[in-house]
Order: C-alpha cells, then sequence, then structure tokens
C-alpha cells in the first residue's frame, strides 16, 4: 500500500481523485492542508506528495520544499511546460517524494508518476 | 508621467529579484533561499526563473494585456523575476538589473501601444471586436464565491449562494438606485451579488472548526530568521507597493484579468471588490510561502491593486499602497497565527484561487470565440475551438485561460492575411 497525501494548493479533490482512479486499492489518499501534508512526508506518515497550482512550484510546493528542501521535490508541470516521461521517471529515480504542477496538466503527469511509483 | 512610473516598478521590482528580497512568481519563491543559502548555483536558479516564467509573460500575460489595452501586472513583474535572476550579484547587479527592468517596463508600454496601433491600421479592423473577449467576464464575475462555497462545503450550498447572488442582482438592478439628499446613488448589479456572495463565503469559512488531531506547525518560530528579513525590508517593499499602487490608479496595470477586464470599461468599484476578493484568495499563499523562504512578493498580498483601483490620485495612491504592504509585513505573524486558528480561511483562500481560474477560464474562452465569431462569424468560432481542443493535448500548452484571447487575436490576424488573398470580406455593417 502506498500513501500518497494531496496538499499543494489547488484543484485538491480533482487531483486525489485522478490519483484513486489509477491507483486503486493498492494506494491510500488523503487530502491535507500543504503544511500538514508536507509534514506527513516527513514524518513517514506518507510516501508521496503530490500538489497543485498555477505555477506548478508556487502554492503547489512551497511548503514541502520549506519543510522537506528541494532535494525532495521536482516541479514536473509549469505553465506552457509539461517535463517529458523521461525526465519524471528520472525525478522518480532520484528519489523524489513530492510532486508539483499546473492543475491544468493533472490529467498528463500524475499518470506518469502513479505508473512508476506503483511497480 | 505613465513611462516614468512604469520605468521605475519595472527597475525597482528587477533590483528587489535580484537582492533576494521579493520575487513575484510565487514558483519561484521557494526556491530563492535554496539559491541564497548556496545550496543552488546562480546558473540553475536563472533558468528555474526563466523556465517559471516565461511561458506565463507569453501565453498569458501579453494576450490578456492586448485584448483590454491595460498592461496585466504579470507581464512586468515576472519579466522583472526573470531580468533579477539573471542579473550578476552585488553593486554591479543592482546597477544591470535596474537598468534593464526601467527599459523593459518602458518597452512593454511602448510596446502594447505599438501593437495595438499596428492592429488599428490593418485593412480589417478588429479591434471593436477584440473588445468583446471580455463581455462575459463583466456578466460572470460575480458567481466565483458560489463556486468557492461549493469546493469547500458541497454543491448544495454553493447553488443557494448563487441563488441569493442571484436574488440580489436582480433586485439591485430594479431597485438599486435612489437619492441621498441630492445625490443619486446607483448600486452595481454585479458589484452587489458579488459581495453577498463573499460575504456568504465568508461566513461559511470562518465557522469551520481547526482538526483537533492535525499536529500544529508554528511556521512562524520554525523559520523566525526568515520573518525577520522580510521586516528588515519593509523600507523597500513600501516603495514597490507604492509604486504599484500609483501605476494602477493611473490605469497602466492591473493584478489580475478580471479586475483589467473590468477597469478596461470604467467599472472601478466592480473591479476593486474582484481585486479584493482575490487578496483574501493570495493572503494564506504569500503569507506561508513568505515565512517560509524570507522572501516577498513585490505586489505583496495583491491589496495593493485595491488601493489603485479606489483611488484616482498617484500620489495618493502611491502613500496608501506604501502603508499597506508595509501593514502587511507587520502583521504576518498575526495572520499565520489567525490562519491557524480559522483553517477554513485557508483553504477558503486555495478555492478562490481555483474558483477564479475556472472562471476565468470559461469566460475568456467564451468571450474569445464571441470576439472571433463577430470578427468572422462562422470561422471564428471554427479557429477558436480548434485551437483549444488541439492546446488541450499538445506538450506544450498554453495556459487554458489565455487561449480566448489569443485565439481571438490570431483570427484577427487571419482575416486580414486572408482579405489580402480575397478569402475574406468584411462584414457590412448595418
Amino acid at each position: 500500500m502506498i500513501r500518497i497525501v494531496v496538499g499543494g494548493q489547488m484543484d485538491k479533490d480533482r487531483v486525489a481523485e485522478i490519483i484513486k482512479k489509477l491507483g486503486g486499492d493498492k494506494v491510500s489518499v488523503e487530502i491535507k492542508t500543504d503544511i500538514q501534508a508536507a509534514l506527513a512526508i516527513k514524518t513517514n506518515q506518507a510516501d508521496y506528495y503530490f500538489g497543485a497550482c498555477n505555477t506548478g512550484g508556487g502554492g503547489a510546493l512551497a511548503m514541502a520544499i520549506a519543510l522537506l528542501g528541494m532535494p525532495l521535490c521536482a516541479t514536473v508541470s509549469m505553465p506552457g511546460n509539461i517535463r517529458s516521461e523521461g525526465e519524471i521517471i528520472k525525478e522518480i529515480e532520484d528519489g523524489k517524494k513530492a510532486f508539483g504542477f499546473t492543475p491544468q496538466h493533472a490529467e498528463q503527469v500524475i499518470p506518469v508518476i502513479m505508473n512508476n511509483i506503483l511497480i | 508621467m505613465k513611462f516614468i512610473i512604469i520605468a521605475l516598478i519595472g527597475a525597482f521590482a528587477a533590483i528587489l529579484a535580484n537582492k533576494g528580497v521579493a520575487v513575484f512568481n510565487d514558483g519561484l519563491r521557494p526556491i530563492m533561499p535554496e539559491y541564497l543559502e548556496g545550496r543552488m548555483s546562480k546558473k540553475a536558479l536563472a533558468a528555474t526563473s526563466f523556465a517559471l516564467g516565461f511561458g506565463l509573460v507569453i501565453g498569458f500575460g501579453i494576450p490578456v494585456s492586448v485584448a483590454a489595452n491595460i498592461i496585466l501586472i504579470h507581464s512586468i513583474l515576472l519579466g522583472t523575476d526573470i531580468i533579477g535572476t539573471w542579473s550578476p550579484n552585488g553593486k554591479k547587479g543592482m546597477v544591470i538589473s535596474g537598468a534593464i527592468g526601467a527599459i523593459y517596463g518602458v518597452g512593454l508600454v511602448v510596446g502594447l501601444k505599438f501593437v495595438v496601433d499596428v492592429f488599428s491600421m490593418l485593412p480589417v479592423n478588429f479591434l471593436p471586436e477584440l473588445g468583446m473577449v471580455s463581455v462575459p467576464i463583466i456578466a460572470a464575475f460575480a458567481t466565483f464565491p458560489a463556486l468557492v462555497v461549493a469546493y469547500q462545503y458541497g454543491v448544495k450550498n454553493g447553488a443557494i449562494t448563487l441563488a441569493l447572488s442571484f436574488l440580489v442582482r436582480q433586485i439591485v438592478q430594479y431597485y438599486g438606485k435612489f437619492e441621498i439628499g441630492s445625490a443619486k446613488v446607483a448600486l452595481n448589479p454585479e458589484g452587489m451579488a458579488l459581495l453577498v456572495g463573499m460575504i456568504i463565503m465568508i461566513i461559511f469559512a470562518v465557522r469551520e472548526k481547526p482538526d483537533p488531531n492535525a499536529q500544529a506547525v508554528d511556521l512562524v518560530s520554525l523559520f523566525s530568521d526568515r520573518v525577520k528579513k522580510i521586516k528588515k525590508n519593509v523600507p523597500y517593499l513600501a516603495v514597490m507597493g507604492g509604486l504599484i499602487a500609483a501605476g494602477t490608479s493611473m490605469l497602466i496595470i492591473a493584478g489580475d484579468p478580471i479586475s483589467l477586464n473590468l477597469l478596461s470599461k470604467g467599472k472601478n468599484v466592480e473591479a476593486a471588490l474582484t481585486a479584493l476578493a482575490r487578496g483574501i484568495g493570495f493572503v494564506p499563499l504569500v503569507a506561508t510561502t513568505a515565512i517560509a523562504t524570507g522572501v516577498y512578493g513585490p505586489a505583496g498580498m495583491t491589496f495593493v491593486f485595491v488601493v489603485g483601483l479606489l483611488i484616482s490620485n498617484p500620489i495618493l495612491a502611491f502613500i496608501v499602497g506604501a502603508v499597506v504592504i508595509t501593514l502587511e509585513v507587520l502583521l504576518l505573524d498575526f495572520i499565520a497565527k489567525f490562519l491557524d486558528k480559522f483553517p477554513g480561511m485557508k483553504n477558503c483562500g486555495d478555492n478562490i484561487r481555483t474558483a477564479m481560474s475556472k472562471i476565468l477560464e470559461v469566460a475568456l474562452l467564451i468571450g474569445g470565440m464571441m470576439a472571433a465569431n463577430a470578427m468572422a462569424p462562422g470561422l471564428g468560432l471554427f479557429i477558436v475551438v480548434g485551437i483549444y481542443t488541439l492546446n488541450k493535448i499538445s506538450k506544450k500548452p498554453i495556459v487554458d485561460m489565455a487561449v480566448g484571447p489569443v485565439g481571438a487575436i490570431f483570427v484577427g490576424i487571419l482575416i486580414n492575411i486572408l482579405y489580402l488573398f480575397g478569402l475574406y470580406i468584411p462584414v457590412v455593417i448595418k
């Protein structure tokens, strides 16, 4: 069972729903405030953090970066630019725990991340 | 005067970004301490700021600005973020970033005017039709508090909020004019509907109790050094906030697409109300990122725009704007505590930003379609729908909100090209 928290700041319900649909019973998904969600990763109560906002890194990752440090965080999409599947996989292999993206790109990037953390 | 203000805004914002005092892009702010504290190279920071900001300037700031002929603040301040982070450190960096920032600011004003002038000289002038992009926003901006309530407390409560806003709107439209002494007061239906929606939204939000099981995180004491750093920078931030308020009061710039479009139609009070609501939405984001990073935003919590919209005298707007941003910074600790106590307000802030994006996306898309269709009936819709759907699956999509304005501008240019080849004949105005 992989434990996922949705922090971030925008469109949290939709992000959580996409994750649930993809993960089925292999994941548990919880929606929290960005601070609480980042803290859950820090205290090992959750494995991965997902967050969305209009820049892919501000509201989405600010608290995660502040509490976990930049090396655990990755922006996988930003306005006008979605990182490629290869780049996202590399971030996961590098041990990133928190992922930020824009709500507009949630449908594109979440499946890439989920496919690679579920195996 | 216009050029002086915009040059000052550009120069000052670029210097603040260069010195790590304030950056506008919320996505860049969390990364700033990584650089300032030596965990990230200048080169990586510059690359990141460019990647985060450039798409928004080109794909969002500029098109929205052209459609209404007022500069959306994103176009300036995302650019100065990039200028500031690209410029070298030290005194030299201050001079370079200031100079380039000033040129950039003036360049935007001149550039925008140039584009609008060129458009008006084209064989088929589509500027009057382009103005239609803002029609749906002007009519529908008041619906967003209902969406915020729906996000937070379910569709049913959202529907109730929408119904109440609607009732107020209709009543005000027909009975909202009265005389007090010799002064005639005409309440604005949309403005009042928005006000009612906002009040309901806030009542819902403050009633939410904190979760007793949640671990408390005292951000302010966790990052006390960073809070101190912001407070030390208050004088610079005050000047910056004052300049932005003055620029807004002179109708050069606006803080968000909704108030920008309202402002372009002379609806200052409605624009101010919207900017106020948006400011509330940005309080949690700006406060928490500022506390955790020690870096503020040049426009702060965006309340300086409200000041600029309400005060038409630029000098007075400058003073009040400076005071407002100073208060924001001095009250940071208090705001953080308040947000802990009323978690509903924090969620409300997040939801305001989500809701405004959604409404802008629909309203600007339909506005873009209406404008394009007015320029070229049938063909306009064909093209804007085409661009929107293709953009959806593109790997390098432009921001959804910008598709309407971009599409309308594209159709305008296209009909001019088609006209040259005899493939388009302007609609005869009856």
